[in-house]
């Protein structure tokens, strides 16, 4: 198959975005933003599927054009496609155009409903960038204009104050790992000099005795990948970017950009190998980060920060698969993830939709009845996080402990793996706890909630529920006046692609692995793990370890769930008694360790302290010799504003003197 | 080359010529309708003369030397100097008097078929230019180049200031012209001959005589490089810069940031090219090393001090002069893209002209307070009335800074990577902490046009030509900044042919000029 096409995939989207800039001009043309920008990601994906079978092995180099070519450093804009990279492409666009769909409903009435369609064009050309590029260049181009969309969506709402400034922390968080990751890039250069990724995946592959930089290098990226995909410690951005419009949340903060981090590791693995402590510290990170999110999600009350920590911890475990050298899972739990996450985001927009902005599940209970369709769907999307027997979380989780587990127990087993691995099934049990208290707290139950204070038309998404009184409606003149409306199902025509993402999240486990069509696409990709996994299967309990693990994570998934049930369904009084008796943990999980408050008083404050003793040295030093340099030529100025009529003579005499004194210097110092 | 050879490489020329002459009848037509054409008619020719040039190159097979090059973009940037400058007569009492009927028509006082017939001529000018063989052409083609630049000036705006700052230009330019023309005649006195390669031919001999060129050569090379670097307003001969940028019409200063600074980048070259190949004497080395040094530092320095948008940008437009220079060190280069001197200066001057154009086509898409807009109050807050030329600017002027993507990004790139193959670091540093001191005025017109408090008196000029043209000169900059993969490559194919003398140069050794630098 020809793989011509294949450059369009991102150019369709750049199109896209500015003619969606344009409708922004012309209050007429704003609808026309949505279908747009839903045809140039459909279109996208449909040119990712004619070519599924396509892909040569160890994937080609689709040249698109020159960019940068200066001596032995080259950067082009050339793609390169292999099936890891098609597997991004289906999560990407067929995620994007399914969301933008939703979208066009749910922003529709908003002010800047041609501007957000202008974002998320202008992010699926940026994040198809990141995924295609050939080389660390391009890579890091489209990792910075994800950031950026990111930046731009997050701060959508650009009057609410919450919302700018969660823009600027995820903005500076990014920063921080992207320094990283550009310092990596940089030595990537530097010690296989060049930053193509085939040639730099070839050349770590024949590196024999790794030096000190080498070893350096995954490091470094590591950064980029912690900071993009909001792992300890730079996980803090993303629970607050969840002031961004839903659809945003759900494309962005869950199924696409922030996996990002997990795809570069993964596509840059035979990099990562070269040190042996590289993949055990991603492993760790990946498998703390996981249980610690959890725990946080456990005790909070916003449904999207819910999620939000859901999905740093489910970010975890695929970093805890890539890290215990399981591409396969870590890719497979990221392709399940973006169906059943995406889903849950725009199950709890409809909820925040229907009920004008209300996401404080105390304020919500027994839903079932007046949104059975979000109710169900959203039931689906519960089943895959929880992990439930056949559901698609299941199957991609279940890869990743059997591995981690295998790397425990197998021939050479690693006890740091093993603990990983417990870890792992315990974060597992809190996943199904959490995820099912909040869906049984919204939908079942008496029936009783309060409607929050954002109308149609006017979402402003107020939902800083900490102090939620305080959200007032802040452009109180768009809001359509009588417009009012209890809670309610959503048009059929919204749900449809909700409809597809539950499909998605039963079956896509079931498939992909008995299929065989994930293992085969990662393994021959570059994330294919090379020689040395023993053929000798580790057993647990006198079962294959395989067998063993499903069924205690079934066993687990599903008494996160009866628990869940008892203390948020059926005997609600219990929950509130235990949390009364253990109110210091609840306490401490509600306000999510503390972790804000501490890098406020450690970080932010000393910085700005620090910040206003420069601004008061620039105050100081620096505009005054400003103002004395500018002084100089005033009062030369001065001097020959007087000879008013001289100026001319006065150029004249200058170019003369200039001439003779460079032409006498020049013939007589240099010769 | 006989002379039969000559006019068929001269028809781009004489088809600007023969529009230029047709402006001058048209213009001076009863009816106002008719003068109206005089605009489409400059359009037409320049149009005409792109397509005898592409037509040339395709007879050729590519853009070889250094000649079409300048010559597609002349026409190129010829185009959208034309679409900005427009309005200019338009804009003059004079003319609004007369074709309202407030005022008889007299053939004397309209300005429209002079105005685009000096327009033309100047462009013929720096074609002329890339096409000379001989110091005598070559002296004639940069005064055609000059002269209706001096008229333009002057006759550009209503006021007084623009007369004065016309006069100013014309007397110090004429002051130049007498000190390159010196220069020419000792070249001619050292070696007898006005012609290019024979001059060569002179200078080789007499470095196989005595080891090394006449002091007498060199000193003629010297003041003409000197009196040339007036074109390009680089130290000591940029004092008129700021005053005749100012005093222009906004459209017209946008014309004088570009064209006579490629005539000059285009005589310097060639005036380099006279040099024996791979031989270029210390006193050169020297002079052209100050000279860069001294222009980007002065052209910033004064830069960071301006109020006025204008004489920023006039500051600005001296600092990229210096950048240039720093390319003319590493002119011999080899092939590859990076180390060839010549492209990076043709590469960077279509950078720079696009980049500056944009800027000043914004400002006079402006007006405040009836007058055009210059200070930065004028383009304060510019965002919130005119979103679109204030993004314009913003393109403008970031790649001026040379911020990746955009187009002076690469240009910078090969311009310093050139002149680090060729040893001289110093320099290159220099230029980097210029670039980074330039960022300050620089991001100071971007925040004045978007985080400054509107005061609400700046409207936009009539006519969508200008802002058009603007942004057309911005986009392109970006997009080029993606894709100017296909421009490096001409710049590169047109830039193994550094001279006038349209003979292949092979490639030379490393000239010894780095050793003297890195003293």
């Amino acid at each position: 198959m020809n793989l011509d096409l294949i450059k369009f995939i991102p150019w369709l989207p750049a199109l896209a975005a500015v003619l969606c800039g344009l409708c922004c001009t012309k209050k007429a043309l704003r609808c026309l933003a949505a279908p747009i920008c839903i045809l140039s990601i459909a279109s996208g994906f449909v040119i990712a599927f004619l070519h599924r079978g396509g892909v040569p092995p160890g994937g080609a180099v689709v040249p698109f054009f020159e960019w940068i070519n200066i001596g032995g450093f080259s950067a082009n804009f050339s793609y390169f496609i292999d099936p890891l990279t098609l597997i991004m492409l289906f999560v990407v666009c067929g995620i994007g155009t399914l969301v933008a769909w939703y979208a066009a409903f749910y922003m529709k009435g908003d002010k800047g409903y041609a501007r957000f369609f202008t974002f998320v064009s202008l992010f699926i050309f940026a994040m198809t960038n990141l995924v295609m590029a050939d080389n660390l260049v391009l890579l890091y181009l489209g990792w910075e204009g994800v950031g950026l969309c990111s930046y731009l969506l997050i701060g959508y709402y650009y009057n609410k104050p919450s919302a700018v400034a969660a823009a600027k922390k995820a903005f500076i968080v990014n920063r921080i790992g992207d320094l990283g990751f550009a310092l990596g890039i940089f030595l990537v250069y530097q010690t296989f000099g060049t930053v193509s990724l085939r040639e730099a995946i070839i050349a770590a592959e024949h590196v024999s005795e790794p030096s000190t930089a080498v070893t350096l290098i995954p490091f470094l990226l590591m950064l980029g990948a912690f900071g993009k995909s909001a792992q300890l410690p730079l996980y803090v951005w993303l629970p607050d970017a969840m002031e961004g419009p839903t659809p945003v949340s759900a494309l962005i903060h869950a199924a696409t950009m922030v996996t990002a981090g997990v795809y570069m590791i993964a596509r840059l693995l035979p990099i990562f190998v070269l040190s042996p402590y590289a993949l055990p510290v991603v492993a760790v990170v990946g498998g703390l980060t996981a249980v610690f999110a959890a725990t946080i999600a456990l005790c909070q009350y916003d449904i999207k920060r819910i999620y939000a920590y859901s999905t740093i911890s489910q970010l975890g475990y695929m970093f805890l698969g890539v890290g215990a050298l399981s591409t396969v899972g870590g890719v497979f739990h990221l392709f399940t993830h973006a169906f059943f996450k995406a889903l849950l985001f725009l199950t709890a927009g409809s909820v925040m939709h229907a009920l004008a902005g209300q996401l404080d599940l105390r304020k919500m209970s027994g839903l079932r009845t007046k949104m059975p369709v979000t109710c169900w769907l959203m039931f689906v999307g519960c089943l895959a996080l929880a992990g439930f027997p056949l559901t698609a979380g299941f199957f991609s989780k279940d890869m990743i402990l059997a591995a981690v587990m295998e790397k425990g127990l197998g021939e050479h087993g690693q006890p740091l793996f093993l603990a990983l691995g417990i870890l792992g099934l315990f974060t597992a049990f809190l996943t199904a706890f959490y995820t099912f208290r909040l869906w049984f707290r919204v939908f079942m139950g008496p029936e009783q909630y309060e409607m929050g204070e954002e109308h149609h038309g006017a979402e402003e998404h107020g939902h800083d529920h900490g102090h939620g009184e305080d959200a007032k409606p802040q452009a109180a003149s768009d809001i359509k006046v009588e417009h009012h409306h209890d809670a309610h199902e959503m048009p059929l025509l919204m749900n449809l692609p909700l409809i597809v993402l539950a499909a998605g999240a039963i079956a896509a486990g079931y498939w992909a692995e008995h299929s065989g069509w994930i293992e085969s696409m990662v393994e021959s990709s570059t994330a294919a793990v090379h020689g040395g996994e023993s053929a000798h299967a580790a057993e647990l309990f006198g079962y294959h370890l395989h067998t063993a693990m499903m069924v205690i994570s079934s066993a687990i998934s599903i008494l996160g769930i009866a628990l869940a049930a008892y203390f948020h369904w059926l005997n609600r009084p219990a929950a509130d008694a235990a949390a009364r008796q253990y109110k210091s943990i609840v306490t401490l999980l509600n306000n999510k360790y503390y972790v804000d408050e501490i890098n406020d008083a450690a970080i932010v404050t000393p910085l700005r302290t620090k910040g206003e003793i420069f601004f008061a040295i620039d105050r100081l030093i620096i505009d005054a010799l400003v103002t004395l340099v500018g002084l100089v030529p005033r009062a030369l100025g001065i001097g020959a504003r007087r000879l008013q009529t001289g100026a001319l003579q006065g150029y004249g005499l200058g170019m003369a003197c200039g001439a003779a004194v460079l032409l006498l210097l020049v013939l007589f110092v240099a010769n | 080359m006989n002379m039969a050879e000559k006019i068929a490489g001269v028809w781009p020329e004489i088809a600007l010529l023969l529009g230029a002459a047709l402006c001058l009848l048209v213009g001076l037509a009863r009816s106002v309708a008719i003068r109206r054409f005089t605009g489409w008619i400059a359009a037409a020719s320049l149009l005409v003369a792109g397509w005898i040039v592409a037509a040339q190159v395709c007879n050729a097979g590519g853009v070889i030397g250094l000649t079409p090059y300048i010559k597609l973009a002349v026409v190129a940037v010829g185009l959208i100097l034309l679409m900005v400058a427009a309005a200019v007569p338009v804009q003059l009492k004079m003319t609004r008097d007369i074709e309202a009927g407030r005022e008889p028509f007299e053939p004397g006082l309209v300005i429209r078929g002079e105005f685009f017939a000096f327009f033309l001529f100047s462009l013929t000018g720096v074609m002329l230019t890339a096409d000379a063989s001989d110091l005598v052409w070559l002296f004639l083609a940069l005064e055609l180049t000059s002269l209706p630049t001096y008229v333009m000036v002057a006759t550009s705006r209503d006021r007084v200031e623009a007369q004065e700052s016309g006069v100013k230009y014309f007397f110090l330019g004429a002051m130049a012209a007498a000190v390159f023309l010196y220069g020419f005649a000792l070249i001619y006195g050292a070696t007898g001959q006005t012609s290019f390669s024979l001059i060569v031919d002179a200078a080789n001999q007499q470095i196989a005589a005595q080891g090394r060129i006449s002091p007498l050569l060199t000193t003629g090379i010297v003041l003409s490089l000197l009196g040339v670097a007036f074109k390009i307003a680089a130290v000591p001969m940029h004092f008129y810069a700021a005053d005749v940028y100012q005093g222009a019409t906004t459209a017209v200063t946008a014309f004088l940031a570009f064209v006579p600074k490629t005539a000059g980048f285009v005589a310097l070259i060639a005036l380099l090219g006279l040099l024996p190949d791979g031989y270029v004497p210390p006193a050169i080395t020297w002079l052209l090393w100050i000279m860069a040094a001294l222009t980007m530092t002065v052209g910033n320095v004064l830069g960071l001090m301006q109020s006025n948008v204008k004489r920023v940008l006039a500051y600005s437009s001296i600092a990229h002069s210096g950048y240039m220079l720093v390319g003319l060190l590493a002119l011999h280069g080899s092939g590859d893209a990076l180390g060839n001197g010549t492209a990076a200066i043709l590469f960077y001057l279509v950078a720079y002209g696009l980049a500056t154009i944009g800027a000043f086509a914004v400002l006079g898409s402006l007006q405040a307070r009836g007058e055009e807009a210059e200070t930065f109050d004028d383009i304060s807050g510019l965002v919130r009335t005119h979103p679109v030329l204030a993004g314009v600017m913003l393109l403008s002027v970031l790649s001026l800074l040379g911020l990746p993507p955009m187009i002076g990004f690469l240009g910078k790139i090969y311009l310093f990577g050139s002149a680090i193959q060729h040893g001289f670091v110093g320099l290159v540093v220099i230029a980097v902490l210029n670039s980074a001191v330039s960022a300050v005025y620089y991001l100071r017109i971007a925040s004045a046009c978007f985080f400054g408090d509107s005061e609400g008196h700046t409207v936009s000029t009539p006519g969508i030509s200008r802002p058009l043209a603007a942004g057309i000169a911005a986009v392109a900059a970006l997009i080029l900044g993606f894709a100017g993969g296909r421009l490096v490559s001409t710049a590169r194919d047109a830039g193994g042919f550094p001279t006038g003398r349209n003979d292949v140069v092979t490639t030379p050794s490393q000239p010894p000029a780095a050793t003297t630098a890195s003293r």
